[in-house]
């Protein structure tokens, strides 16, 4: 190699160098920033905490009972914050759905989706065990 | 200056500008994972805190009714409920400060004894009941009142049955109306003879679920008697079923009382009458609603209906963080709680010093 070449191969290697240690931060970037559970949580948690309390004096099992869904609809619409749209699916104990129409109140639109699993007993006229899957989500 | 010198120069601030660019970088990714955990940590803390007082009945376990004690462990819990969330209602009416025999956040903050925590607690209504006087006809011997009453939840309508009492003097009435699309409108009448102001106590059930029941008042003009603000004659402070008139002025004297619900209205009976105060009985009514007290009276001449409801919500209570978010992690949980068998919202937010 010619002496006089020198500089222009470290120039080379440094413009390498800037290369490689910019796509290894473009990579790593994406890469460390790990979406946080928290507020998914905090959804399925104010989800959980909603169907307990309609559960808690048997109203959601006997609007199941009922077969009725706008109520059990209007009811969670009411209960959950504003701005949570959901989508709930029941099964009886079969696994078996149990409901024919859909229970939502719009498209499930946001970007923190939730998903709540809440099994409830009813005891008018037999026991009988249904498996609601609550599906949540809010824009952020 | 031989050209590899320039060179060199130039490569060593390539890599000195490299260094610095790469600090910045990595300053600028990491840092939201760093703060990110330690706000995970405050929020599960803080959510395990906000729980523990819906979950807990506190020490002793029936600070609510007993108007003396201060709790030595702060807990909103009802003592031995048979439900989760489930908040004592008397425990809830000592957090109002419109209540005789509230805590002070001083008080509530020194039994919850965690020093590094600050919160405010809110605790409303499912749904938003509000009330318009769209108009007013004079007839001869009466006067016809055209209400209109709505019922939302943050701007979307709900479908909801309506009970509605109206108390002036020697005058108590009720009837029922429905919304439709969360609207509904009726007259009340009023004789000329019935001395005002007078009071529009209106209960709103959802119609899906019987369990949430909201309410509002309304006071308007009626005979030249026009509406003072609520507290202006007494104060009145629910406690253990058991209903405080503490007199505004010396020369007040009392004439009924009422306990209303959505389902049941009763006059209450006096159980105590002092020099500046008088006691009245509450009872328990069998139907998941709160319960809104009607004390009516003169001052001097001039005729007066006081209310409030028990439990006394909706309230707000503790720290506002309003100004505080910057500097301070500050988290808000949602909750529906059940007070007296009647649904209700509650929110807590905690907050404590940025780690």
């Amino acid at each position: 190699m010619k002496r006089q070449n020198v500089g222009q191969i470290r120039i080379l290697e440094a413009f390498l160098a800037v290369l490689i240690i910019f796509s290894a931060f473009a990579v790593s970037a994406n890469l460390t920033i790990t979406r946080s559970n928290m507020e998914s949580d905090d959804l399925a948690s104010v989800g959980l905490q909603a169907l307990m309390q309609l559960d808690s004096d048997g109203g959601l099992s006997k609007l199941i009972d009922e077969e009725d869904w706008v109520g059990l609809r209007e009811t969670l619409s009411l209960t959950l914050p504003a701005g949570t749209s959901f989508n709930m699916t029941v099964y009886d104990e079969q696994m078996q759905q149990v409901n024919p129409t859909l229970i939502s109140n719009g498209a499930l639109i946001g970007q923190k989706t939730a998903f709540v699993e809440y099994v409830c007993v009813s005891r008018k006229p037999l026991f009988r065990c249904y498996v609601i899957h609550l599906q949540l989500a809010v824009a952020k | 200056m031989p050209a590899t010198s320039v060179d060199t120069f130039f490569a060593c601030s390539l890599m000195v500008l490299l260094v610095l660019s790469a600090m910045a970088g990595a300053s600028k990714v990491l840092y939201p994972q760093i703060s990110n955990s330690v706000d995970e940590f405050a929020y599960e803390r803080y959510m395990e805190i906000s729980k523990h007082l819906l979950l807990n009945p506190g020490e002793p376990a029936d600070w609510g009714q007993n108007s003396q004690v201060v709790p030595e462990k702060f807990g909103l819990a009802e003592a031995n409920a048979e439900i989760l969330y489930a908040l004592d209602i008397d425990k809830v009416s000592r957090l109002n400060d419109q209540n005789r025999f509230s805590l002070s956040y001083a008080q509530m903050f020194a039994s919850l004894k965690i020093s590094d925590v600050s919160f405010r607690i809110e605790i409303e209504p499912i749904f938003e009941v509000s009330i318009n006087l769209t108009a007013t006809f004079h007839a001869e011997n009466e006067t016809i009142y055209k209400f209109e009453v709505s019922t939302e939840k943050q701007g979307a309508p709900v479908e909801a049955e309506l009970k509605y009492y109206v108390v002036a003097e020697n005058h108590f009435e009720g009837s029922q109306a429905h919304t439709s699309n969360g609207v509904a409108a009726f007259n009340v009448t009023l004789p000329e003879n019935v001395g005002g102001p007078a009071l529009l106590v209106v209960f709103a059930k959802a119609v899906y679920n019987i369990r949430m029941v909201s309410f509002s008042v309304y006071a308007f003009e009626h005979s030249l008697g026009e509406p003072q603000p609520v507290g202006t004659f007494l104060r009145l402070s629910p406690l253990n079923h058991t209903l405080e008139a503490f007199f505004g002025y010396q020369e007040i004297t009392l004439t009924e009382a009422y306990a209303l619900t959505f389902n049941y209205s009763s006059t209450l009976a006096k159980i105590a009458n002092g020099n500046q105060s008088a006691t009245y009985s509450i009872p328990c009514f069998q139907d998941s609603s709160p319960i809104l007290l009607v004390v009516t009276g003169r001052n001097s001449t001039a005729f007066f209906a006081e209310w409030t409801s028990y439990p006394q919500v909706p309230l707000q209570t503790g720290v506002n963080f309003d100004d505080s978010t910057t500097i301070s992690n500050v988290f808000a949980y949602s909750y529906i709680v059940t007070i007296d068998n009647a649904l209700y919202r509650c929110k807590l937010w905690l907050g404590g010093p940025r780690l």
